[in-house]
Order: C-alpha cells, then structure tokens, then sequence
C-alpha cells in the first residue's frame, strides 16, 4: 500500500514537472495546402523566436466548408488561438458576435504598419473604429480577359468605358467567336464569391456604390442594386455568360479552369491569384504565357470611370477567447512580415499590402504581381457592416434566380432584401 | 400466539420475502446494465432533442449579435418556416425522394433479391455479396463515387456507357437531379431491405406453398395470396425504419449535389444545414429539424398504428 502511494505521488510529481517543461502551444488554422506552405517559415521563426510551439491545423476547403467550421469552433470556445478568414464579409459579423480580440494598438505601434497600403489600413478597421485583422495580403481584381481570341477575332481590347460597353465587348466576343463573353460569378454553390467576385464590382461604380448608409444601416433598395442585378440578367438572358455549371458543385471548375484556358470564356473576374493559382505556375491547367495571354481591364463604372476593387485577402485573427492573446497578438505581427506577405504571393497570388513588398528580390521575380501591386495605390472598397455575410448570401440566391431565369433584375432585389430581413429583421435593412 | 418457526405461513412468508429481495437486486442489476446505454441516449438524443427545441424559439446564430445576445422569439421562427417557400420545397423533394427511393425502389428491388436468392441458384453468394456491397461505402465515399458516374457531362461514366448505345449524353446531376439522387439512394438502401425481407420470407412456413402448389395455385397467385399477406407485418416495419432513416439522409445527397441545381434535391436535412452551417441561423435551422422530427413521428406512429404493435 506504502509502494502505491508513493509510487502515484511520483507519478504526479513528474507529470507536474514535465507540464512545466513543456513549451506553450499556440494553434494556428490554415485553410489549404499553399497556405500551409507559405506559412512554413513564419511558423518556424515564430517557434524559435518565442519559444513556443506552433501546432498548425489545416481546416477543409472550400472556403464555405472552413468559416462553417470555424465559426462552429469559435462558437463552441475551442476555436484555435489564431486563424484566417476566408471573406471581408465575414470580419464584420465575427467582431460582433466577439469571437475577435481587438488589436489596434499593437498593430498601430507595430513598425510594419506605416508601410501599409492606406487601402488595407482603411479595410482593416471595424464599424466600431477598432481594427481585429491583420491585413497583410490584398485581393485586387479586376476583369481578365483573353488577349490572344480578341485580337484573333478582331475585337478591340481597349479598357471598356461604361457598363453598356462592356456587356456590348461581351456580345461581339459571342458573335464573332461562339466563346461567353464574360463571366460573373453567381448563384449559390459559388458562396460568397457571387458576392465577393462579382456583386460588388458593380456596385462600387453604380449610382449607389455603397451599401451601407452612415447609421451603419444596410441600404439594398437602391437603384443601384437593381442595377446590378439586371447586367447579370442581361448576361444570362443573351447567353453571354455559361449558366448551368454555376448552379452544380464547385462552380468555379469548368468555367475557369477548363472553359478560360481552353478559350471557350473569353473574360471573367478575377483576382491577381488568378495569374499564378488558376492559370499559372500553380494551375492543373495552366495557359502557356499566361502573362502576355491574359490581359486585365477594370471594372468600369455604370457611366464612366474605373475601379479597382480591393478586399482584404484571408486576413488573420486572434481568437477572443484564446488562452495565449498576448502571445498570439506577437505571432499576428510575424505573420503581418514582408517575407511572409511574398511567401503567399508567391504561392496564391494575392497582392503584399506592404509598399515595401516592391524591394523584395523574390517579389520582384513575380513579375505578374509587381504591376498589380503598384496599382494597390489606388484601390478602392466596399464599406463593411455587420450583417454582410448575410448580403453575400442574399446576393448569392438573388443570382442563383436569375441563373435558373426565374426573375428579372427587381424581382432579384426582392430577393435579396426579403432574405436580409428575414434573416437580420427589418430594422437592419433602410 | 406466534406461529411456530417451521409453520407453512412463515415458510410462504420466507419465500414471498426473499422473491422481493430477488427481484429488487434483479431491477438493480437490469438497471445498472440498462445505465450505460441510457446516459449515452440522454446525453447524444433527448437533451440535443430538447437544445433544439429550446433553439427553435430564439434567434441564436453563429455570427452576428445573436451569436453573443441570442434571443427569445416565440414563435416567429414557426412563422417564418410557413412562409417559407424554400421550406415547403424542401419537404416535396424530401417525400419524392422518400417515396422514389425506399417505398418503390428499394423495397421492390429488395424483395425481388430477396426472393430470386432463396432460390438454388449458380453464384447465389456472389450476387449476394455484390447487394450488400454499397453498404460497405461511407456515404459521402458513396457520393464522390456516383459523382465521377454522373457529373461531367460528356465525361461521366454513365454517358460514355450510354453514348455506345447510340444515346445522347447528359450532365445527369443537371438535367435529371431528383432521378439521379433517387437512383443513388436506391442502390445504397437494398442490401437493408433485402436483409430485413428475407427475415421475413423465413417465417413462412413451406408446408403452405406445398399445400398451395397441390391445390394448383401458380407462382404469382402464391406471391400474392400467401407470400404478401404473411409478410405484411415485415413489410410494414421495414417501410417504418426505411422511411424515416430516409427521411434524414444527409451525405450521400450533400456530397453528390449539395441540394442543387437550384434546391433540384435540398432535402430536408441539407435545408436545415443550410440554414443552421451556411446562413448560420442557429434558431431558424433549429425550427425546421423540430418540425421534420415531428413528421417523422407522425409518420411512425402511423406505421406502428398500422402494424398494431404495442410498443
């Protein structure tokens, strides 16, 4: 009996001796194999510097799938210490449902921070003046269109000025080539890509380019919309744009990875990633010179001017609830490094927010990106409030009626506002 | 006066008191063996069931305000679901596929296996085997399997089988989305009601079928006058276990359509998930599992009524 005891109080000694030794555990959530490699080296000089282990936990794609899980977690308070959000749209509702931990401060005194792009200081910071994402990558789209069938078919390849002009460029491509003209993604398998992807780069330069008004109110029943909506109508219903693999599984497939490379879309939205993960060096299918064969216009505005549509690309968080925030809050500044932002370029495509970016010698060899970078400057965005991941579904079933040729671009607008209220009430819509 | 101690009212006294004691330490037993199995139902269904219930009535989601300050709500979610087009729709794809899949397809493919192999017939094992293989599958292995059959277009499995036939390919999953899922669900569901009919058939005696074959009745007038009727209670409880399992097929659907094109095959079940995981509607998606439970009850309480079994 003597031996027993004697023997489990041992064992808890060395159990309480070996915690001690051990190091803390920070876990990260990443979200796809090209994340997990571009954050390789980060994870290790966060290991070393800080003492710590990184534990990184790979959450499934597509992006859907992993802010469902994510937001599960979170709601169940065992959410990892730090992770990334696939969607802009998704911050907003996220720091009000206080699943974030505020970081203002230390990124403000963080020496990284003035470098930054005004552009992802601005998309950064919260309703609530407070900022709780680390805007380290930006995603710049614009409209990439396939240099080598205009200029095959004699079709001119000038920036298109208004939006009648680009759904006219859109018609002559089908005409003279047989190819779709142009794809916005739509309909509800796509997510928040209907919004994020293609929406929004019509609103920005509509009659009402924001979508929220100043008391924070969403404004959905402007003209604007409505707008919108009917250059997706007019796309569907003169067969510009491919309908039916939108409204299957994983919808982005055919249209961009088989139909664009192959020729039979001649121009999509996009974003930078698309020069390096959907038809460069990354791609199953890429274009042979990708560069010289895909060429990039803006998105014009309804009447006139141009836009280039700016969004935060998965910036990171600290779990609110997180055991290690301090801790977690230093590991966020790492991420935030010039090296890690052209790690993630250079493997996803998506634009460094730091100016500094542009010195980098590895940066520099990606020379698709380098032209995108600069023009970062002069980004522009979509304000965000809470109640915007509901908008990107909304959006997201409004497209999907117009893709099955079950409405017209108010009965679209409808939609949208009624699944808003529906969902938020009717005080969250002007 | 005390009775003596050998008299026969203290020995049936004796007897009458040890049975009690017997039988207590017997419910002791039966309940500490029942315990286990009884936390893991209150722990992984009642008190789930009684969550949900409790969700259905506030507007807790899993983002937003809601998500930190949920909300009682009474009833609007109810309100709402009434309204609700896409509900209702989801209820009609879910007694087509009910009705396409397990009352028609499974049960008639299941009893026809059932029959064909109690017959002394070449193979019997093997044929055998390959019914019970798609139980083998995990459902959503299940799915991507049909996926790589049905999706594609020109490119599927079954279009280029049925191009060498002279047939015209289709984007199966596109064009024929209920049909294909009903399929999909029927090859998945008749292992379980070939196993459970079988049972059944075992129970008739063969002195009945001899009997029936002097009197000159044909194989079909057998099925009809004696196989049916004598399974009937099998049959019954098969259509109560297949329906209402049928009814909460998620994965094999999620997996091959999503409950696309356009909510083509949004079951029930993928509605709820849509609602609760992807528009994270923690009290709406909890309204509408509370309303499937209680068709599904209804519907029980209908097959057992029918079965006249005491439960």
């Amino acid at each position: 009996m003597k031996k027993t005891v004697i023997g489990g109080l041992c064992a808890i000694l060395l159990s309480a001796v070996s915690t001690l030794a051990h190091a803390e555990t920070i876990r990260i959530a990443n979200h796809g194999q090209s994340g997990i490699d571009a954050m390789k080296s980060t994870v290790e000089k966060i290991e070393k510097k800080y003492g710590v282990t990184v534990e990184v936990v790979e959450y499934p794609a597509p992006d859907k799938d992993y802010l469902t899980k994510l937001l599960t977690e979170l709601g169940a308070g065992n959410a990892p210490d730090l992770f990334s959000i696939p969607t802009t749209a998704a911050v907003a509702d996220m720091v009000e449902a206080g699943y974030l931990a505020p970081v203002t401060k230390e990124i403000k005194a963080w020496d990284g921070y003035a470098k930054f792009y005004d552009v992802a200081k601005q998309l950064a910071v919260s309703p609530d003046g407070e900022t709780y994402v680390m805007p380290f990558m930006l995603g710049i789209q614009e409209i990439y269109y396939r240099k080598d069938v205009l200029d095959k078919a004699g079709i001119s390849t000038e920036q298109p000025k208004s939006w009648k002009e680009l759904l006219d460029r859109a018609a002559e491509i089908k005409k003279k080539t047989g190819a779709y003209g142009l794809l916005f993604p739509a309909g509800v398998s796509w997510g928040s890509g209907a919004f994020d992807e293609g929406f929004q780069h019509l609103i920005v330069g509509s009659k009402t380019p924001q979508l929220v008004d100043a008391d924070g109110k969403l404004d959905l029943n402007g003209e604007g919309v409505k707008d919108a909506f009917d250059v997706y109508k007019q796309l569907i219903d003169n067969d510009l744009m491919p309908t039916q693999p939108l409204l299957g599984p994983e919808p982005w497939v055919v249209p961009k990875y088989q139909m664009f490379p192959a020729g039979k879309l001649a121009a999509t939205t996009c974003g930078s990633w698309c020069y390096i993960f959907d038809w460069g060096r990354e791609s199953k299918n890429p274009i042979p010179d990708v560069t010289k064969v895909v060429g990039t216009w803006t998105v014009p505005g309804q009447s006139g001017g141009q836009y280039v549509l700016a969004n935060l690309a998965a910036p990171w968080a600290i779990n609110a609830k997180s055991a290690n925030v301090e801790l977690a809050k230093k590991a966020l500044m790492e991420i935030g490094s010039v090296e890690t932002q052209v790690s993630y370029a250079a493997r996803i495509g998506n634009i460094p927010s730091s100016k500094d970016a542009a010195q980098n010698a590895d940066f520099q060899k990606l020379t698709e990106l380098v032209p995108i970078h600069a023009a970062a400057e002069n980004g522009t965005f979509l304000k965000q409030a809470s109640g915007f991941g509901t908008v990107a579904e909304g959006v997201a079933r409004a497209t999907e009626a117009l893709l099955r040729k079950e409405t017209d671009a108010a009965g679209a607008q409808k939609i949208l506002v009624d699944y808003v209220k529906e969902t938020l009430g009717d005080e969250a819509v002007k | 006066m005390l009775a003596s101690p050998n008299s026969p009212f203290e020995r049936v006294t004796e007897l009458s008191m040890a049975r009690n004691v017997h039988e207590r330490r017997t419910e002791r037993q039966l309940l500490l063996i029942l315990l286990p199995s009884l936390a893991l139902l209150l722990a992984f269904v009642i008190y789930p069931a009684l969550y949900s219930v409790y969700l259905s009535f506030t507007n807790e989601a899993l983002t937003g305000a809601a998500a930190l300050r949920p909300r009682f709500v009474g009833i609007r979610n109810y309100a709402r679901l009434l309204n609700d087009a896409k509900f209702w729709n989801a209820l009609l794809v879910t007694f087509l596929f009910v009705v396409g899949s397990a009352v028609i397809g499974q049960f008639v493919l299941g009893l026809i296996s059932a029959v064909a192999l109690r017959r002394r017939i070449h193979f019997r094992r093997l044929f055998s085997s390959i019914i019970l293989l798609p139980n083998a599958a995990p459902e959503v292995v299940a799915g991507f399997m049909w996926i790589s059959m049905l999706a594609g277009g020109e490119q599927a499995t079954l279009s280029r089988i049925v191009s060498f036939f002279g047939v015209t390919p289709a984007d199966w999953l596109q064009v024929f989305p209920l049909s294909m899922i009903i399929i999909v669900n029927t090859w998945r569901g008749i292992a379980t009601a070939m196993i459970l009919l079988t049972a059944g058939l075992s129970t008739i005696p063969n002195e009945i079928y001899e009997a029936a074959r002097m009197d000159g009745a044909t194989p079909s007038q057998m099925f009809r006058r004696i196989t049916l009727p004598l399974m009937m209670p099998t049959i019954l409880l098969y259509m109560l276990i297949s329906a209402v399992s049928t009814i909460a097929v998620f994965g094999l659907v999620y997996a091959l359509t999503r409950g696309g094109p356009g909510g083509a095959t949004e079951l029930v079940s993928i509605y709820i998930y849509n609602q609760s995981f992807t528009a994270f509607q923690l009290g709406y998606g909890a309204a509408v599992a509370v309303v499937a439970l209680l068709i599904s009850l209804v519907l029980g309480i209908g097959y057992v009524r029918a079965m006249k079994v005491e439960v």
